[in-house]
C-alpha cells in the first residue's frame, strides 16, 4: 500500500509540469498583454509605445519566453507565486483568502452532494420503479435542471422573506468565526452541492441496482442475512466507487468556477477572480490560479485513488 | 427408507417468470423429497428448472417477475412457504445451506475471506468474533484449504477456482445445516479439481450427516455420489429412481438418451455417442401432450394430445413420466 501511496504521488509531477508548460504558452498565444490591457480603458493608441515598452520590461515580459518560464518556475518552487502583473501585490496575498474561501465551499458542497447522493441513490435502488424511485428521480432531475444560481436567489429570497437574512458584505474566515462563517456559507453550499449531487444519485441508483443482481449478494442472501447488512457490507462497498469517482470529479469544477453563484451569494472566491485574471492578461495570477486548482485536482483524486485501493483489494496487487 | 421422516418434501412446486415473451413455467408441479442424510440428485440440461427448483427451496426466488405460484415446501415438517421473511432468514444458512455455481462469482470481491466466513455464525449461532475466527480457521481445515489463519484476511481474488468452491463449501457448513443444496458446484471447474470437490462434499456430508441435494447436468456425477435421482425435462420431473436403477434401467426415453449420449468407461463397446436430436423446448409455448415428444423416438399418437404423469414403473421407488415406458421395460438398447 505504501509503495503504491508513493508511485501515485510521484506521477503527480510530470502532470503539473505539463499544467505549467501549457498554461504558460496558452496565455501568451491569446492576443494582448497586460500592458495593453490596463492602457485599453485609457485608450492605448494614444500611449507612447515607449512608454508601453518601460511597462513590459518592468514586468519581465521583454525577456525571452523561455527566461520568463525558467523563472516562474524557479520561483514556484520556492513555492513563491511572485507579484500579480495587474496589482504588483504577492499573488500569495490576492489569493490567500479567497482561496479558503472556495476551498471550503467546494468542501461543503461536495458533502451536501454526497451526503444527497449515497442515501437517494440506495434508497431509488431499493425501490425500483415504485413511486419512491421516480420521486428521487425527479428530485435529481429538477436539480440538474435548475441553474445552482437560480436557486441560489432562490433561497436568498425566503431567507429574506421569513429569516430578514441577507447575505453579510464581508466574509468570515472558518478560524475567525466559525459558526457565522458556516452559517454564511451553508446556503451556497446547499444550492450548489443539490444540483451536483444528481448525476452522483443516478449513478448510485443504477451501481447499486448492477450490484445487487450480482452473485455474491445471492451467496449472502443464502447465509441468511438481513437486508440491511446485505447492503451495508457487501453491496455498498462494491457500488460506491464509481460514485466517488464523479463527485471528485466535481470537485475540481467547484474550486474555480462558480462565479456566478459566488456573485449571488456576495462571495469573493477563486472564481471571479479567475475570471478577472483573464481578462486583464495577467500571466502571473492566472498561472498561480491554474497551478493551484490542479495541484488540488491531483490531490483529490490521489485521495480517491488512495480510497479505490482501500475499498476494492483487487488494485492494490495490480 | 421410505419409513424414514422426510427431512424435506416438496410438493408439487410451481414457480414461474414473467418475461417480455410470456410467463415461463420454470418449474411446473414438481414434487420431490430428501431424506436425512441421504444424497439426492436433480438431473437435467440447462433451463429444464433444476436450479430454480432450489431457489425455491430457499425463497431466493426475485419478485416481481419470480413468482411461487403453488405449492408447498415441507422442512422437518414445517412449510417454508407459509414463513415470514425473518423466519425464512433463520432456515437459510442456519438449516440449509447453499452452494453455488460460480465461485468466481458467488464471493464477495471486497469482502475478506475471514468476514463471508464468519457473519454467518455470528448470525446464526450468536459466535463472538474471537469464537467465529477460531471456528472459520477450523472449517478451513475441514475443507482442505491449510494456513487458515493468514487465508482469513485475504480477499476472494487471492484464491483459485477450486479454493473459492471449498470455501463455498466451508461457508454452507458453517452453521451446522442439515440440508446443503449443492447447485451445479463443479461446472464451473477444471475436471481434475471437480473430483476432489465431489469427493469432499461427499466425505463432509457423511462426516456430519448432512443431507445433500446435487443439482447437475453430469450423469457421471450422479451415478458416483447420489443415493436416488430426479430427472427433470422442461420443469417437470421426468424420472425418478435409486441411481442404480437409473442407469440399469432407464424407463423414460430422454434419460435414455442422456444416457447414451455420455461416454462409459464400464462398457467396453466402442458404440458411437448418440446425441438427443433437436433442441430444449420453448418453455413460453409448451405442447399440449408430453414436451420431450417432439425429440422421442418412442413418440405415439398419445403423446401429442395428453402428457403423461409420473407413475410407478417398477415398485415404488422407480417412477417414470412416460406412456410408452413399458417399451423400454426390456433394456431397449436400440
Amino acid at each position: 500500500m505504501a509503495s503504491y501511496i508513493i508511485k501515485r504521488l510521484l506521477a503527480m509531477v510530470p502532470t503539473l509540469f505539463g499544467v505549467a508548460v501549457l498554461i504558460f504558452l496558452l496565455l501568451r498565444v491569446v492576443p494582448g498583454d497586460v500592458v495593453e490591457a490596463r492602457y485599453i480603458g485609457q485608450g492605448s493608441q494614444f500611449q507612447s509605445q515607449e512608454l508601453m515598452q518601460l511597462e513590459r520590461k518592468k514586468l519581465g515580459l521583454d525577456q525571452p519566453l523561455w527566461r520568463q518560464f525558467t523563472s516562474w518556475m524557479g520561483g514556484l518552487l520556492r513555492l513563491d507565486f511572485g507579484l500579480s502583473m495587474w496589482t504588483g501585490a504577492p499573488i500569495i496575498e490576492e489569493i490567500r483568502l479567497r482561496f479558503a474561501l472556495s476551498l471550503q465551499l467546494a468542501i461543503m458542497a461536495s458533502t451536501v452532494a454526497t451526503l444527497l447522493a449515497i442515501p437517494l441513490g440506495i434508497l431509488a435502488a431499493m425501490k425500483q420503479d415504485t413511486w419512491i424511485d421516480y420521486a428521487v428521480r425527479v428530485f435529481s432531475i429538477a436539480g440538474l435542471a435548475m441553474p445552482s444560481f437560480w436557486l441560489g436567489i432562490l433561497i436568498i429570497l425566503v431567507m429574506l422573506i421569513v429569516f430578514r437574512w441577507l447575505p453579510p458584505m464581508v466574509f468570515t474566515p472558518l478560524w475567525v468565526n466559525p459558526w457565522e462563517n458556516l452559517a454564511q456559507l451553508i446556503w451556497p453550499a446547499l444550492a450548489v452541492g443539490y444540483r451536483y449531487s444528481a448525476v452522483g444519485t443516478r449513478m448510485m441508483r443504477s451501481a447499486m441496482l448492477e450490484v445487487l443482481r450480482e452473485d455474491y449478494i445471492r451467496t449472502a442472501r443464502a447465509k441468511g442475512l438481513a437486508l440491511k447488512l446485505i447492503l451495508t457490507r457487501h453491496a455498498l462497498k462494491n457500488a460506491i466507487l464509481p460514485v466517488l469517482t464523479i463527485i471528485s470529479l466535481e470537485f475540481a469544477f467547484l474550486l474555480g468556477g462558480l462565479v456566478v453563484t459566488e456573485q449571488v451569494f456576495n462571495l469573493n472566491g477563486l472564481g471571479m477572480l479567475f475570471v478577472e485574471a483573464i481578462a486583464r492578461r495577467d500571466y502571473t495570477l492566472t498561472q498561480a490560479l491554474v497551478m493551484l486548482v490542479a495541484t488540488t485536482f491531483l490531490l483529490v483524486n490521489f485521495v480517491v485513488d488512495v480510497a479505490y485501493a482501500w475499498i476494492d483489494p483487487r488494485i492494490r496487487y495490480r | 427408507m421410505a419409513n424414514m421422516a422426510k427431512l424435506l418434501e416438496v410438493r408439487g412446486l410451481r414457480t414461474s417468470f414473467a418475461t417480455a415473451a410470456g410467463l415461463v413455467r420454470a418449474v411446473d408441479g414438481v414434487s420431490w423429497d430428501v431424506h436425512p442424510g441421504e444424497t439426492v440428485a436433480l438431473v437435467g440440461e440447462s433451463g429444464c428448472g433444476k436450479s430454480v427448483s432450489a431457489l425455491s427451496v430457499m425463497r431466493l426466488i426475485d419478485p416481481p417477475a419470480g413468482r411461487i405460484e403453488d405449492g408447498a415446501i415441507l422442512y422437518k415438517g414445517q412449510d417454508l412457504l407459509s414463513l415470514s421473511e425473518q423466519e425464512m432468514r433463520q432456515v437459510r444458512g442456519r438449516e440449509i445451506g447453499m452452494v453455488f455455481q460460480e465461485p468466481m462469482t458467488s464471493l464477495n470481491p471486497v469482502v475478506t475471506i475471514g468476514r463471508q466466513l464468519t457473519e454467518g455464525l455470528e448470525l446464526h449461532v450468536k459466535m463472538d468474533s474471537a469464537a467465529a475466527r477460531t471456528r472459520a480457521i477450523e472449517l478451513l481445515g475441514m475443507v482442505g484449504i491449510p494456513d487458515g489463519e493468514r487465508r482469513l484476511s485475504q480477499y476472494p481474488h487471492q484464491f483459485s477456482g477450486g479454493m473459492r468452491q471449498r470455501m463455498m463449501i466451508a461457508m454452507a457448513l458453517a452453521c451446522r445445516p442439515s440440508l446443503i443444496l449443492a447447485d451445479e458446484p463443479t461446472t464451473a471447474l477444471d475436471v481434475t479439481i471437480q473430483a476432489q470437490i465431489l469427493e469432499l462434499l461427499r466425505d463432509l456430508s457423511r462426516r456430519f450427516g448432512v443431507a445433500m441435494l446435487i443439482i447437475t447436468h453430469n450423469l457421471g456425477v450422479v451415478a458416483r455420489y447420489a443415493d436416488r435421482v430426479n430427472v427433470m425435462y422442461a420443469g417437470r420431473i421426468i424420472e425418478r429412481a435409486a441411481a442404480a436403477a437409473l442407469y440399469a434401467r432407464p424407463r423414460h426415453p430422454y434419460t435414455l438418451g442422456l444416457l447414451r449420449s455420455v461416454p462409459r468407461l464400464d462398457q467396453p463397446t466402442r458404440e458411437r455417442l448418440l446425441p438427443i436430436e433437436g433442441q430444449p423446448p420453448d418453455l413460453t409455448r409448451l405442447p399440449p401432450g408430453c414436451a420431450f415428444a417432439p425429440r422421442c423416438a418412442f413418440r405415439v399418437a398419445r403423446c401429442d394430445a395428453e402428457a403423461p404423469s409420473l407413475n410407478e414403473v417398477d415398485g415404488a421407488e422407480h417412477l417414470a413420466a412416460c406412456w410408452e415406458s413399458s417399451r423400454l421395460a426390456g433394456g431397449a438398447r436400440a
